[in-house]
């Protein structure tokens, strides 16, 4: 029975959280437009977001690259179409896996990290603080922020697809022995340029509802360290919800 | 250099704590009650958030899945393909994903919001073993937990395929169901559940390590959540190369 309340308090709580993200994204955009762009603000969290978050996705890129040629190949060796292992890469790890893993972890690294600063201003007061001052702290805090991950976040991309190209190629060619010029060739023209476009747009979206999210369970923060503890909490599990039913729209509507 | 000293330093720090952890994970006495409880808050925390992100991949599988059979004419091959991608691959790592970044953070939050209140003294001082009844019961609940979201992961994968290729798409309902099993074994699934046991364990142990570890007021509780949650992911993808390599015989 509890479980049933607990359920529908939760189905609650997620209803009410989208009003409010709906509320803070209104917000933040009446208050920016109109105003000047913060441009160093936004080139300098576009710097920390991408130099933070590349050593991490480099790592993570080159073993899911690994793996999925791993997969793969255990996969369509019983069928006898290990040949077509670069298709395969192409076609899952390009297309699908790169976007959203690229996602997953920059919301793990650079949202969390957007969410716990946002929060710990907000408990230390420096948000009312702000306010004060006449600086509105959306236009200031948050676009800036926006602004810069939607800058980066393609460029992560791209170069996570290129890593995990590399990985899968090294464990093709090296680990189970398949033709280098086989795989290269088929890997690269299944790689279409529309499939990096879709990549990059893909990147746009991810970034602006991880940034959108974190930015929001940072801002209104519960007091002391397990407050902040929970915003950083909500903000990496909601932003990976939130581009994971996204993804599968985006490559609804663009591969149909 | 100074950065890799430090990374050097700090792996050697976590080894030891990881000794100690393991050390109370496999000596009684247990915690039954504190790891029950622990359990089950992981598996009401991380459940809806398993399903939502697997669901959709699952979807994404069946949307791309159809675009490549439809090339060779083998439609109906599509549910193998679900089923041995989601067992074996998507929802393991998917479901741990999401058990670090919720079940994760929040171990790393409790622990750190202990250690800052300096709770974790207070256990020691009162002659409780902290590693014992906070830290431990845990890592225990995250080994066992994160398996079983795995297995809803695996079912909610599979019902995304269903959703996108039979009732959007519109393949042949009974030909989804009954090729599902055509290219996998149980020990797909198996290997799995094992794969992410682990998972479990690397996440139960980095959360805590981090949140022990935590210093500095609020942004230090922050900072160990976010740590937590790279470190996590980072620690059980490098560790799945692996594991795949060894479970899954590919290297034959």
């Amino acid at each position: 029975m509890n479980a049933l309340a607990d359920l529908g308090a939760g189905a609650l709580w997620v209803v009410e959280e989208l009003g409010r993200i709906g509320i803070f994204i209104g917000t933040t955009i009446r208050n920016s437009v109109g105003r000047r762009l913060p441009l160093a603000a936004t080139f300098e969290q576009a710097w920390s977001i991408g130099i933070r978050s590349l050593p991490i996705l480099i790592i993570i890129s080159f073993f899911v690259g690994t793996n999925l040629a791993l997969q793969g190949y255990s996969a369509f060796k019983p069928l006898g179409g290990q040949r077509l292992l670069g298709m395969f890469v192409a076609l899952a790890g390009v297309r699908e896996l790169a976007p959203i893993m690229v996602a997953a972890m920059v919301a793990a690294k650079a949202g969390t990290e957007m969410a716990s600063q946002l929060a710990v201003m907000r408990i230390r007061e420096q948000i009312d603080a702000l306010e004060v001052m006449a600086i509105d702290p959306y236009w200031y805090l948050v676009t800036p922020r926006f602004l810069g991950i939607v800058l980066v976040l393609p460029a992560l991309t791209v170069i996570s697809i290129a890593t995990l190209m590399g990985s899968a190629w090294l464990v093709a060619v090296h680990q189970l022995g398949q033709s280098s010029h086989e795989f290269t060739s088929l890997l690269l023209r299944t790689t279409t340029g529309k499939d990096l476009a879709v990549c990059s747009l893909k990147a746009v979206f991810f970034g602006s509802f991880i940034c959108t999210v974190s930015c929001y369970f940072g801002f209104h923060s519960k007091p002391g360290p397990q407050g902040v503890g929970n915003a950083t909490n909500a903000a990496v599990v909601v932003s990976a919800i939130a581009c994971a039913i996204v993804n599968y729209f985006i490559s609804e509507v663009m591969y149909e | 250099m100074d950065r890799t000293l430090d990374t050097l330093v700090g792996l050697g720090h976590f080894g030891r704590y990881a000794g100690q952890v393991l050390a109370r994970v496999a000596t009684p006495p247990w915690e039954p009650h504190e790891t029950a409880r622990h359990i089950w808050l992981l598996l009401i925390r991380c459940s809806l958030p398993v399903v939502a992100v697997v669901f959709p991949a699952g979807m994404v599988l069946a949307l791309q899945g159809l675009q490549i059979f439809d090339l060779f004419g083998a439609q109906r091959m599509l549910s193998s393909l679900i089923s041995v991608a989601t067992f074996r691959e998507l929802s393991p790592v998917l479901a741990s994903v999401l058990v670090a970044a919720q079940g994760g953070s929040s171990f790393a939050a409790e622990i750190g919001a202990m250690r800052i209140k300096e709770e974790i003294d207070a256990t020691a001082v009162m002659g409780v073993d902290p590693l014992r009844v906070h830290v431990a019961p845990r890592v225990i609940a995250a080994v066992i937990a994160t398996p079983i979201l795995d297995l809803i992961g695996c079912i909610a994968g599979i019902w995304g395929g269903w959703l996108v290729a039979v009732a959007f798409k519109g393949e042949n309902g009974g030909i989804y169901w009954g090729n599902l099993w055509a290219l996998t074994q149980p020990a797909d699934l198996f290997g799995g559940l094992f794969k992410t046991a682990i998972f479990g364990l690397l996440i139960g142990l980095i959360a805590t390590y981090y949140g022990y570890h935590a210093s500095g007021g609020a942004a230090g509780v922050g900072k160990a959540v976010n740590d937590t949650v790279v470190s996590a992911v980072t620690a059980f993808i490098v560790a799945n190369y692996f594991l795949t390599s060894a479970l899954f015989g590919a290297l034959g």
